[in-house]
């Protein structure tokens, strides 16, 4: 377990303890409704990690790394910023491979692309985030994240 | 057989994904292990992350007032109300489903729908962590205007999501929130028993009776939801 999480599992657990001894009924009842509505989730989630495994299956990174070095630029940006939406991978995976394909001087331009749909667009999640907030903010949040993804791209690629 | 069909129906991406695996596990059993074996670090991330997700969503439910939620992340928040969830989705930790619940108990507290955007997204692309592996790998050049125009980027979301979709259209449809699989009904008159209010026959079957004060029935529906043989009833809040 990373730091980060440790220390986030040790403030909530001493969250809801205070919470607890302050007022058992009140918590409870927060319980209650908390594991209803995480509840319906977890399937859902189960069912997105099984995904992940699949689509990095059949992407692996190295076939991503390939494609994005291969491709010629404007072809690139496109393809880049598409296999960032299907994909969920970790960024500890995904920090080395654009920096290896940087650094043999790759444009940066798919390779921001990649980076920020990889994070910010989630096909995979997609199902759950409609249930969640619905179908209309689930379709304008991940249309407008994938566009505003590729401008941020080419942004860099006139800065940098 | 009935039980069996309203469990697929209530869990159906799970079980369609459950398809591909058994359908590759035929055609190509490697993909489906290989797949499998991939999966493997995302369930041990997810098996760390949700009870603190859990807890969390438990303090957010039980302590903090909705008008305080409603002054700093509400409608009328403003661009502080932006600061401050930008600030809030940064300091998280896990993926971004994580975030889900955690977007879902504000906005039910009267969180506004452009600050539910900026949790998500920054959430999902500005976490300290990664922002440190993004400077080790591509420099803080790299990172840095990444970091910037990544943040503009959200804000002009939030501002135009927030525009374009009305307070009532988030919520998700209420048919889906309350009903009876009436697949899965075995008639046994149960909820009708304990919420007359809310339930009646036709012909063998329960069925729901439209109502705008689901609320105040909370606790027996959840009770009620419990109670039911053949788990037929769906009841999210």
């Amino acid at each position: 377990m990373d730091l980060f999480t440790l220390s986030f599992l040790i403030v909530t657990t001493i969250l809801a303890a205070f919470s607890f001894v302050k007022n058992k009924d009140k918590t409870i009842d927060a319980m209650k409704k908390s594991r209803g509505m995480m509840g319906s989730m977890l399937s859902q989630i189960i069912a997105i990690i099984m995904l992940i495994g699949l689509v990095l299956t059949i992407i692996p990174p190295e076939l991503i790394k390939t494609t994005l070095g291969n491709a010629n630029e404007n072809s690139a940006v496109i393809i880049a910023a598409l296999v960032g939406s299907v994909t969920l991978i970790p960024a500890f995976v995904a920090f080395p491979l654009i920096g290896s394909l940087v650094n043999v001087g790759a444009s940066i331009v798919p390779a921001v692309a990649f980076l920020t749909t990889l994070t910010m667009v989630g096909i995979v999640t997609f199902p759950l985030e409609k249930s969640t907030f619905g179908t209309k903010f689930a379709i304008s949040r991940n249309i407008l994240s994938f566009f505003l993804a590729v401008g941020i791209a080419l942004t860099m690629g006139v800065i940098l | 057989m009935m039980n069996a069909t309203s469990i697929i129906k209530r869990n159906k991406l799970l079980s369609f994904v459950i398809l591909v695996y058994i359908s590759l596990l035929i055609v190509r059993p490697d993909i489906a292990t290989t797949a499998l074996g991939n999966s493997g670090y995302y369930f041990k991330e997810m098996i760390m992350v949700l009870p603190v997700i859990f807890l969390l969503t438990v303090v957010i439910e039980a302590w903090i007032p909705k008008e305080v939620i409603m002054k700093g992340i509400g409608k009328k928040s403003g661009f502080k109300g932006y600061l401050l969830t930008l600030a809030l989705g940064s300091v998280s930790a896990g993926p971004i489903y994580a975030a889900f619940p955690i977007a879902k108990a504000l906005l039910k507290k009267g969180a506004s729908i452009s600050n539910v955007v900026i949790i998500l997204s920054a959430w999902a692309v500005v976490k300290v962590p990664m922002l440190a592996n993004e400077v080790k790998f591509l420099g803080m050049e790299f990172m840095v205007t990444r970091w910037i125009l990544t943040v503009l980027a959200i804000f002009v979301m939030a501002f135009v999501i927030g525009k374009f979709i009305k307070e009532g259209e988030l919520s998700t449809d209420e048919s889906k929130a309350f009903k009876i699989v009436s697949e899965a009904c075995i008639g046994c008159h149960i909820c009708v028993k304990a919420i007359p209010e809310l339930f009646e026959m036709k012909g063998t079957k329960a069925v729901t009776i439209a109502s705008d004060k689901l609320h105040s029935y909370h606790d027996r529906l959840l009770h009620v939801t419990e109670k039911c043989p053949s788990k037929a009833i769906v009841y999210e809040q």
